[in-house]
């Protein structure tokens, strides 16, 4: 594997790209910090042990708090290790450092636009809101500007993406024989996932959400801006998790002191993300009428199918840990355990994060069965099982990475080891006892997205324990994580003001035991791979859209949908003749203002 | 590609775990028979569905031998009919929609989970061999009222369940010279024939009749009295069928037409 040949940090062979990276990281960990904030409030809400909010502001608590911890904090972590990945590995910097400044304020606009459009929702004195949570579910409907915030946002990720692209294609002029480096390869094949799985959210948006709110149209179909949604939906949790699972492949493996067990897997799991990751967002629709049973079932086969890179990656890191450990003198079935720098909290969070994500996979298994999920959907379960996936496996790998990658971004070593430790331990603790509890209250039937779960009529009965104790948990383990997060922005504010060190370790990430030598060239032929995503995504999709297209129509169940040519070209000639009137009105003002400015 | 020998064991085993748990899932489809709720159902104008024959008074049907069907309508933020009224030992098809935003019909403790869209008609059909109360939750966020959206299903003892409806209408002044009539109607929404017993009070006057109502319709009746033999003055009425009652006052004046030009004085 090809490595940084100068040896330094980071930011002493790219001080540019350092900054960038560093502000995505840091743009990232104030979502953390306003994300971590709601989140405790909607704790201890919901479990009615401190109210302080009135109930149908919880609903703004809660948008915010899913909003900027799936969308800000996780993607704009993902730009900036990505970032560090291609360039890493490729090692060479970006090709225009304006054009990956601009990508980065785009997101970062993207971000403000639709932030204001939530938080105004806070206020009655700004007519503006967005409470419609995570999924903007329609008829629901947001502020415009939080559509438009979500669209800037997604094109920036769009850039960064060509950027990375760029980047590659610049390498391959100079090194036209070689493989692509495994890092560059994950980078690009889960962009190339994201640019498929986008098109979903982009024409919910631009074609029916976006000019819904702006009043142009009059209605939506429920059903398709609700597919269109989980086209994206589902593929998004794995662009949380892609950097996580490349943090467990490149960097996981050396920090245990060993090598990576199979570059040749690695590249396999990353184009099975590719493939599958897409053409299963129905199964977060088993329970909609109107979609039929055959398309739930072909959702739920390819999901089952998803389990297995997931499965390969645990074996993978598995056994590179182990080789790390015997490395260190470690020896036994499982002595080796032993051996394994628990003490350091890069690999203690990681590790811990890989061990939760196991116990998450398992409960995702019963959310992908098809007629087990009328148990748990929209039940406490849900997010119980998120809170493993996007909540530890993908924040925690994050955190823990981060106090390997803030030394590299600043030069600067990082404040506190043991600070570090203590919050990724607190970390898995808190997320044991608050998603423990919400499993075990998703199989009472208590709802999830509810700011009151207690109802007048009738109580939930608990078969083991009982509801105060569910509460409880949830509750105390919500309160560990908000402590967690606290002492995480300390260290990362600690670090920032710390003087820069001369004794830090070199930039470079694991070496791999079987390498790209061992595989076949084929699976990096990325075209090859994009084709087939694309046709699975035709396959599973295109019946299911046209059914619901023609059941509903096309904006909505007033309107029949056919024959849509027609209708979509009269609202587009509708359209373009009200700008052209408007343009036409401005044009004639502005000329008669500037005739009598002359004039005068 | 070079495969280490423990990694294909593994991936071996994936993928035997892959198919076991599609095989456990095509299991309950076809041999429980646990179907999802799908397209079958027509679509639906969310806008008028006072103009729909299930919806425009949500109900509950008796329509075969054990079998009913619940109309319900959910909307923000509450159900329609509340509580849904079942007996045990029955086979029972909800029919659910929405008339503004997505919910959810979620009965507690139960694999009856649906989401509701406006537009759509949600259909599952499931079984109750106990009677049991039970709560149902909107479980998908539907406004700022979504916490308080809940209904009731309640699966009543099946002796103890039936779907008659009593009506009486009685007038409430009678001249002296006149009768006093009740008009009573008693529905009977089961499919077989009830049989039961009108049992009357008018006063100290007492009326009783055996009918037998058949499934599905309604038996009409009238019960008559001289007023001059209850007398002038205030008589309170009662007509129990089973265990319904209605009841009701009833005047007798002198002379009617004096009596009503005095009120428009």
């Amino acid at each position: 594997m090809t490595m940084s040949e100068s040896g330094g940090t980071y930011i002493d062979n790219f001080p540019a790209e350092a900054r960038v990276v560093r502000s995505a990281l840091y743009s990232s960990f104030l979502a953390l910090a306003l994300g971590g904030l709601f989140g405790i409030i909607q704790t201890l809400h919901r479990t009615d042990i401190y109210r302080f909010i009135e109930s149908d502001m919880y609903y703004t608590v809660l948008t915010a708090h899913g909003v900027f911890l799936v969308v800000t904090f996780t993607i704009f972590f993902l730009v900036g290790v990505f970032t560090w990945a291609v360039t890493t590995s490729l090692d060479r910097g970006v090709e225009d450092i304006r054009f990956t400044w601009l990508w980065y304020g785009l997101m970062t606009i993207g971000t403000v636009m639709a932030a204001a459009a939530i938080l105004a929702g806070f206020t009655d004195s700004i007519d503006m809101s967005a409470d419609v949570l995570f999924t903007f579910y329609a008829p629901l409907q947001a502020h415009w500007l939080f559509y438009l915030g979500l669209v800037v946002f997604v094109v920036g990720t769009w850039l960064a993406g060509a950027d990375w692209f760029r980047s590659w294609w610049a390498w391959k002029q100079e090194n036209p024989d070689e493989r692509i480096p495994l890092p560059t390869f994950m980078v690009l094949t889960t962009m190339l996932m994201w640019y498929i799985a986008t098109i979903g959210i982009a024409v919910s948006i631009l074609v029916f959400l976006l000019p819904w709110s702006l009043g142009i149209i009059d209605s939506v179909n429920p059903t398709l801006t609700r597919t269109l949604f989980w086209f994206w939906g589902h593929p998004v949790v794995y662009f949380w998790l892609l950097p996580a699972y490349m943090m467990w492949y490149v960097m996981l493996p050396k920090i245990s002191g060993g090598k990576l067990f199979s570059d040749p897997l690695a590249r396999v799991v990353f184009i099975l993300f590719l493939l599958l990751s897409t053409p299963v967002g129905i199964h977060h629709q088993y329970l909609d009428p109107g979609i039929a049973e055959g398309f739930k079932f072909i959702a739920m086969t390819n999901t089952m199918f998803l389990l297995l890179p997931s499965l390969l990656t645990a074996f993978t890191v598995v056994a590179s840990m182990e080789h790390g450990a015997r490395q260190r003198g470690g020896t036994g079935y499982f002595g080796w355990l032993k051996a394994l720098p628990w003490r350091d909290p890069v690999f203690a969070g990681m590790a811990l994060a890989g061990l939760m994500f196991a116990a998450g996979g398992f409960s995702g298994m019963i959310n992908a069965g098809m007629n087990i999920n009328y148990l748990v959907h929209n039940t406490l379960w849900v997010p119980g099982h998120f809170h493993l996936t996007v909540g530890t496996a993908s924040a925690l790998t994050f955190m823990a990475a981060t106090y390997w990658l803030l030394p590299q971004l600043t030069g600067k070593a990082l404040w506190n080891r043991s600070v570090a430790l203590v919050q990724v331990v607190l970390w898995f603790l808190g997320m044991t006892f608050m998603s423990n509890s919400m499993h075990r209250a998703g199989l009472l039937g208590i709802p999830r997205r509810t700011a009151e779960p207690q109802y007048q009529g009738f109580e939930f009965e608990a078969g083991v324990g009982s509801v105060a104790e569910l509460d409880f948990q949830l509750a105390l383990g919500g309160a560990l994580l908000a402590i967690s997060i606290v002492l995480f922005l300390a260290n990362v504010v600690g670090t920032a003001f710390n003087g820069r060190s001369d004794d830090l370790p070199a930039n470079e990430f694991a070496e791999t035991l079987s390498g790209p030598e061992d595989s076949p060239q084929v699976l990096d032929n990325l075209k090859l791979w994009t084709a087939i995503a694309v046709v699975l995504v035709i396959l599973a999709y295109s019946f299911p859209l046209m059914s619901i297209v023609d059941r509903g129509g096309l904006y909505g169940p007033d309107i029949s949908p056919f024959p849509v040519s027609i209708e979509t070209l009269s609202l587009l000639a509708f359209t373009l003749e009200q700008y052209t009137t408007a343009a036409i009105a401005t044009t004639g003002e502005f000329v008669q203002t500037t005739l009598t400015g002359v004039i005068r | 590609m070079k495969i280490h020998t423990y990694e294909k064991l593994w991936l071996g085993a994936a993928m035997v775990l892959i198919v076991a748990l599609i095989a456990t899932i095509t299991y309950g489809a076809v041999g429980l028979g646990i179907s999802m709720v799908d397209d079958e159902e027509e679509t639906i104008d969310p806008d008028a569905l006072d103009e729909d024959d299930r919806f425009n008074d949500p109900r509950v049907e008796h329509v075969g031998e054990n079998e009913y069907e619940a109309y319900v309508v959910a909307r923000t933020f509450m159900y329609q009919p509340d509580p849904i009224e079942v007996p045990a030992n029955s086979e029972v098809t909800f029919y659910v929609t929405s008339t503004d935003v997505i919910h959810s019909f979620s009965v507690v403790g139960t694999n009856i989970n649906t989401m509701v869209i406006p537009g759509e008609v949600s259909s599952m059909t499931a079984e109750f061999d106990e009677p049991g109360e039970y709560g149902v939750v909107c479980n998908e966020y539907c406004g700022s009222g979504h916490h308080t959206m809940e209904g009731q299903l309640h699966v009543v003892p099946e002796d103890e369940f039936d779907m008659t409806e009593l009506e009486v209408e009685g007038d409430d002044e009678v001249a002296e010279d006149d009768e006093v009539t009740l008009n009573v109607s008693v529905e009977n929404g089961m499919l077989d024939d009830l049989e039961t017993t009108i049992e009357a009070e008018i006063g100290e006057e007492t009326f009783e009749e055996d009918v037998t109502v058949e499934g599905d319709s309604t038996y009409e009746t009238t019960i008559t009295v001289d007023a001059a033999d209850l007398g002038e003055g205030d008589h309170d009425w009662s007509v129990t069928v089973d265990d319904y009652e209605d009841s009701g006052t009833v005047t007798v004046v002198d002379d009617l037409e004096d009596d009503g030009g005095d009120d428009d004085e």
